[in-house]
C-alpha cells in the first residue's frame, strides 16, 4: 500500500502552520508534521492536530441543494447554477448591478479570493468584502496612513531575536499558540514580556509586567505610555527627525496624559506603566504584537494608530527583533485583503475610489465599466439588505449570522433579500437562510495559495477529492461567472496565480514555480526578487519615504456600564475553538474539551449574584439575551465578564456600534447584566 | 527515557491531548491540568523506576523494558490494579490497560513532544532546569529582573 505525504497549510488560524496529510488509497489517512517549517518547526495546536477531523465529516455538504418550503432539495450541478445566474441576474436587471453584494471569504486561497472580487466588479458591484471587515480592517485603515502597508512588519521566527516583546489585545497562546515558542526562545535570551489585557490568559502566564486593563481603554494606556516616553527623553530623535513627520502634534496631544492620569483611566497601576514604557522605549529591540482587542473597538482605528505612534517615536520599526505586528487570525485573511476581497481596495490594495485603479484594472481585465468604490462593507451589507437596497447576496465561506454583531437583526435582514446563495461546507447558521446552497471544498481538497499573518506566501496542495458532488471554490466561481456570461477561463489554480503575478504588483514575483521551492513573503516585486521579510529598513511606502505619527485621543467605548447593565461584556476565542464555531464545533476531539458556552466571571461578583461555579446563568444586553454556564475565577476583575464568540449565544449580545472609519463592530465591549436562570 | 515538561513554558492548549488520542486510536495518554488561573501541567506516565504499575500486574503485561515502562497487550488481563497502583493516575483501563508507550513504532519519537507548540515537552531531563539556570544566569549579569 502506497502512502503518499501531501504538504499542506493549516485552516485555521493566521501563523500559517505546515504539516502534511498522509493519503493512502485516496482517503486521509493521517497527519505528519513538518519540523522543517519556518514557522511550526513541526509543531501544531490542537486545532491543527484535529484538522482532518472535518474532512469526511457526515455533516458534510456533498450536493448543491436548493430551498422547498422549508426543507432542502438535492439539485444537480446545471441547475444551480441557473438558479444562481437567475437569482443574480434578476436583482441586477431590476434593480442594477449595485444590488448585488458578495462576501468572499478568508478562509479560502487567494486565488478563490482573486476570482470573487473579479466576479463581483465584472458584475458591476463595488459590494466586495471579507470577513477581515470583523478583525483586523483597523489595521489595515490605520497602517496604510501611519506606515504605509498594511501587514506584520516582522516574521514570527524573529520575535526570537526581540528584546522586549510587548503584547496588548492578543491571548496568542491560545489563538496563535506557535507562537509563543518564538517568545519563550525570546525570553531563554533575556527578552521582558510586557503584556496588556482585561483578562488574565495563558499569554499573561508568560508576561514579566502585566497590564490588566479596562476593556476599551487602550488608547489611554499607549497614549500615557507615549508621554512617559517623551518625558522622559526615551524617544529615539534621530529615527524620528530621518522617517517621521508629526511627532510635535503627538508630544502636544500626549502631554496631560501622565500615568497618575492613565492609571485613572485604565485601571492600571501608574508604576507599572511607567515601567513598561521604560522596558518598551529602552529596549535595543522592541516588537508590538496585537490582535482583536485593539481592532474589534469602535475605537479600532485609533487604538492601531496609537500602536504605530508608539513604535515610531522609539524607533522600534525596520529592524530584527522590532515591528508592529497584528497577528490575524484566519489561515488567509491577509491574503482575502491582499487580493482586493474589500470594500475600499482592488487587488495590491488600490483604492476603490481612484479613478487611475479603474483604469488600471480596466486595462488588465480588458473591460469597462468596472464600479467605482468605496462599496459597502460586510456590516454595511447586512445594513443595506434590511433597508431593501442590496437585493442579492453571493456569501462564501463566510457565516454572518453567526460572527456578526446583534445577530438576530442579521438573520432577518438576510431572509428579507431577494436572492441568497451561500457557499459553504457544513449547512451553517447563514447558509439555513439560502435560496441555494452549493458544497465547496476544504484546504486539503483543493490547491492553491494562503498568505499567513507574516506575509508569507505558501501553496498547499490538494491531498484528496471533496466529498460527493462538492467542488473546489474556484471551480464554483468560474462556473457562476460563465453562467452569467462572462469569461472565466481558469483551467486550475496556477492559472489565477498567475493573473495575480501580473495585475498584484505585491505578488509580481510570487509565482507558481517559485513556491514549490518554499514560501515567499510580498512585497516581491520581480521574479528573482527574494521578497521581503522585513518592512520599512529603508524609509516607509509614503510620501517622502516617512511614517506619518496620527496624535489620537482617548475616547471612552461606546457602551458604558450602567445600572440596569452593570457589567462589561468582552468577547473573545479559547484554544481549541475557531471563530463561528463551523468546523471546530464538529470536530469531535475540539467540541469534547469544550462542549458549552461559558461566561467568565470574578468570584465576587458571582458570590454577589448568589451564582455557584457550573451554575447556568442568563446574560441580557438591550439587543438580547442568552444562557451559558459560569465559570468563577480570577481572570477577569470585578465588574467585567467574558464569552467566547465561538457559539450562537454570544452575538446575540454585542453591539452593533461600528468604528467610523473601519466600520468594525465593538465586540469587545459591550454592557450587560447577568442573573440567576431559576 | 521519559517526556519531561517546563511549565514554565507550558500555555495549557491541549495540543498534546488532542496529538496523543490521534496516534492513539481516540484513546489518549496526557491530560493537562490547570493550576487556578495561574499556570498548566500536562501530566503523563513518568516511566518510573520503581514502577507501582509493574510491581501489582501479576500478568506481566506491565513491565520494565531498561527505562522505559512497557506494555504488552496480549498479557493484559483488564484487572485495573494498574490504574489503582499508579500514584500519578496515568494508567488507565477501558477493558484492558493503556498509558503512555512513548509513541512506539513512530519514528519521529513522541508525538506531543513534537507538536507541543511552546516547546514544553523534551526527552531531555536537564532541559528545564537548564533553561532556569541560563536565565537565572542572564538575569545576574545585568543587576537582577528588570
Amino acid at each position: 500500500m502506497t502512502k503518499v505525504l501531501v504538504p499542506t497549510v493549516c485552516p485555521y488560524c493566521g501563523a500559517g502552520c505546515g504539516f502534511c496529510i498522509a493519503v493512502e488509497k485516496e482517503r486521509a489517512s493521517g497527519i505528519e508534521y513538518m519540523p522543517d517549517h519556518p514557522v511550526s518547526q513541526g509543531a501544531l495546536c490542537a486545532k491543527g492536530n484535529a484538522a482532518l477531523e472535518i474532512l469526511c465529516h457526515p455533516e458534510r455538504l456533498v450536493s448543491p441543494l436548493k430551498r422547498r418550503g422549508e426543507g432542502w432539495v438535492s439539485i444537480s450541478w446545471p441547475e444551480a447554477m441557473d438558479l444562481v445566474a437567475r437569482g443574480l441576474s434578476q436583482a441586477k436587471k431590476k434593480h442594477g448591478p449595485r444590488s448585488l453584494a458578495f462576501l468572499s471569504s478568508s478562509k479560502c486561497s487567494n486565488e478563490d479570493n482573486y476570482l470573487m472580487q473579479k466576479l463581483a466588479r465584472l458584475l458591476g458591484s463595488p459590494h466586495i468584502d471579507n470577513c477581515a471587515r470583523l478583525c483586523h480592517s483597523p489595521s489595515v485603515v490605520g497602517l496604510n496612513r501611519t506606515l504605509g502597508a498594511a501587514g506584520m512588519t516582522n516574521p514570527i521566527p524573529d520575535i526570537a531575536s526581540s528584546r522586549c516583546i510587548f503584547i496588548i489585545g492578543s491571548n496568542l497562546a491560545e489563538n496563535h499558540p506557535v507562537i509563543s515558542r518564538w517568545i519563550h526562545r525570546a525570553k531563554d535570551r533575556g527578552a521582558a514580556v510586557i503584556v496588556a489585557d482585561p483578562r488574565a490568559t495563558p499569554t499573561s502566564w508568560m508576561a514579566d509586567i502585566f497590564l490588566q486593563l479596562k476593556p476599551g481603554t487602550d488608547v489611554a494606556l499607549l497614549n500615557g505610555m507615549a508621554h512617559v516616553i517623551i518625558k522622559e527623553g526615551l524617544i529615539n530623535r534621530d529615527y524620528i527627525d530621518r522617517s517621521t513627520r508629526g511627532f510635535e502634534a503627538l508630544a502636544e496631544a500626549v502631554k496631560e496624559a501622565t500615568a497618575e492620569r492613565t492609571a485613572e483611566i485604565t485601571g492600571v497601576a501608574a508604576e507599572d506603566i511607567v515601567q513598561a514604557a521604560r522596558a518598551y522605549a529602552k529596549s535595543p529591540a522592541s516588537s508590538i504584537l496585537y490582535s482583536m482587542g485593539i481592532t474589534q473597538h469602535s475605537t479600532g482605528t485609533d487604538n492601531v494608530q496609537a500602536v504605530s505612534n508608539l513604535a515610531l517615536i522609539c524607533g522600534q520599526l525596520g529592524r530584527p527583533g522590532t515591528g508592529v505586528m497584528p497577528l490575524r487570525g484566519q489561515n488567509n485573511v491577509q491574503g482575502a485583503c491582499d487580493m482586493g476581497a474589500l470594500a475600499e481596495f482592488y487587488p495590491g490594495y488600490k483604492k476603490a475610489a481612484d479613478p487611475k485603479t479603474i483604469q488600471y484594472f480596466s486595462a488588465a481585465w480588458s473591460v469597462h465599466d468596472l464600479p467605482l468604490g468605496p462599496g459597502l462593507t460586510a456590516t454595511e451589507m447586512i445594513e443595506a439588505a434590511a433597508a431593501g437596497t442590496i437585493k442579492a447576496m453571493y456569501i462564501m465561506g463566510e457565516d454572518p449570522a453567526n460572527s456578526d454583531p446583534c445577530s438576530e437583526n442579521v438573520r432577518q435582514a438576510l431572509e428579507s433579500l431577494d436572492f441568497l446563495v451561500v457557499q459553504d461546507i457544513f449547512m451553517t447558521a447563514t447558509a439555513q437562510l439560502a435560496d441555494v446552497v452549493l458544497p465547496g471544498a476544504v484546504w486539503a481538497e483543493k490547491e492553491g495559495s494562503f498568505t499567513n499573518t507574516e506575509r508569507r506566501v505558501q501553496w498547499s496542495h490538494k491531498a484528496i477529492e471533496p466529498p460527493g458532488a462538492a467542488r473546489s471554490d474556484g471551480e464554483i466561481i468560474c462556473d457562476v461567472a460563465r453562467s452569467m456570461g462572462l469569461q472565466f477561463d481558469y483551467p486550475h489554480a496556477a492559472s489565477v496565480l498567475d493573473e495575480i503575478n501580473r495585475t498584484v504588483p505585491q505578488y509580481a514575483g510570487i509565482t507558481r514555480e517559485r513556491l514549490d521551492a518554499g514560501s515567499i513573503a510580498w512585497p516581491c516585486p520581480t521574479a528573482d526578487h527574494p521578497g521581503t521579510p522585513i518592512l520599512h529598513c529603508s524609509g516607509f511606502n509614503l510620501a517622502d519615504g516617512k511614517a506619518s505619527i496620527v496624535p489620537v485621543a482617548f475616547r471612552p467605548a461606546a457602551e458604558a456600564a450602567s445600572s440596569d447593565y452593570p457589567f462589561i461584556l468582552t468577547t473573545g476565542r479559547v484554544a481549541v475553538h475557531h471563530n463561528a464555531g463551523s468546523m471546530t464545533r464538529r470536530s469531535p476531539s475540539l467540541i469534547s474539551r469544550e462542549p458549552d458556552l461559558y461566561v467568565e466571571m470574578n468570584r465576587e461578583d458571582a458570590a454577589a449574584l448568589d451564582v455557584q461555579d457550573g451554575d447556568e446563568v442568563k446574560i441580557t444586553t438591550i439587543r438580547g439575551e442568552t444562557a451559558a454556564i459560569a465559570r468563577l475565577g480570577d481572570r477577569v476583575k470585578k465588574g467585567v465578564v467574558f464569552m467566547p464568540f465561538h457559539f450562537p449565544g454570544t452575538n446575540i449580545l454585542t453591539t452593533e456600534i461600528t468604528d467610523q472609519e473601519a466600520r468594525i463592530p465593538e465586540f469587545k465591549v459591550c454592557a450587560c447584566n447577568i442573573s440567576r436562570r431559576d | 527515557m521519559a517526556v519531561y515538561i517546563d511549565i514554565n513554558r507550558c500555555i495549557g492548549c491541549r495540543s498534546c491531548e488532542v496529538a496523543c488520542q490521534r496516534v492513539h486510536g481516540g484513546h489518549g495518554h496526557i491530560n493537562v491540568h490547570y493550576v487556578g488561573d495561574y499556570a498548566a501541567v500536562p501530566v503523563l506516565c513518568h516511566h518510573c523506576q520503581e514502577a507501582g504499575c509493574t510491581k501489582v500486574c501479576f500478568s506481566g503485561a506491565l513491565h520494565k523494558e531498561g527505562e522505559v515502562t512497557a506494555f504488552d497487550v496480549e498479557k493484559c488481563t483488564g484487572c485495573g490494579l494498574c490504574a489503582l497502583a499508579c500514584p500519578f493516575g496515568v494508567v488507565w483501563t477501558d477493558k484492558l490497560a493503556h498509558k503512555c508507550d512513548l509513541c512506539q513504532g513512530r519514528e519521529q519519537g513522541p508525538a506531543c513532544m513534537a507538536t507541543c507548540p511552546a516547546n514544553a515537552l523534551s526527552d531531555d531531563f536537564e532541559l528545564a532546569a537548564r533553561r532556569a539556570r541560563e536565565r537565572a544566569a542572564r538575569a545576574a549579569a545585568v543587576g537582577g529582573r528588570r
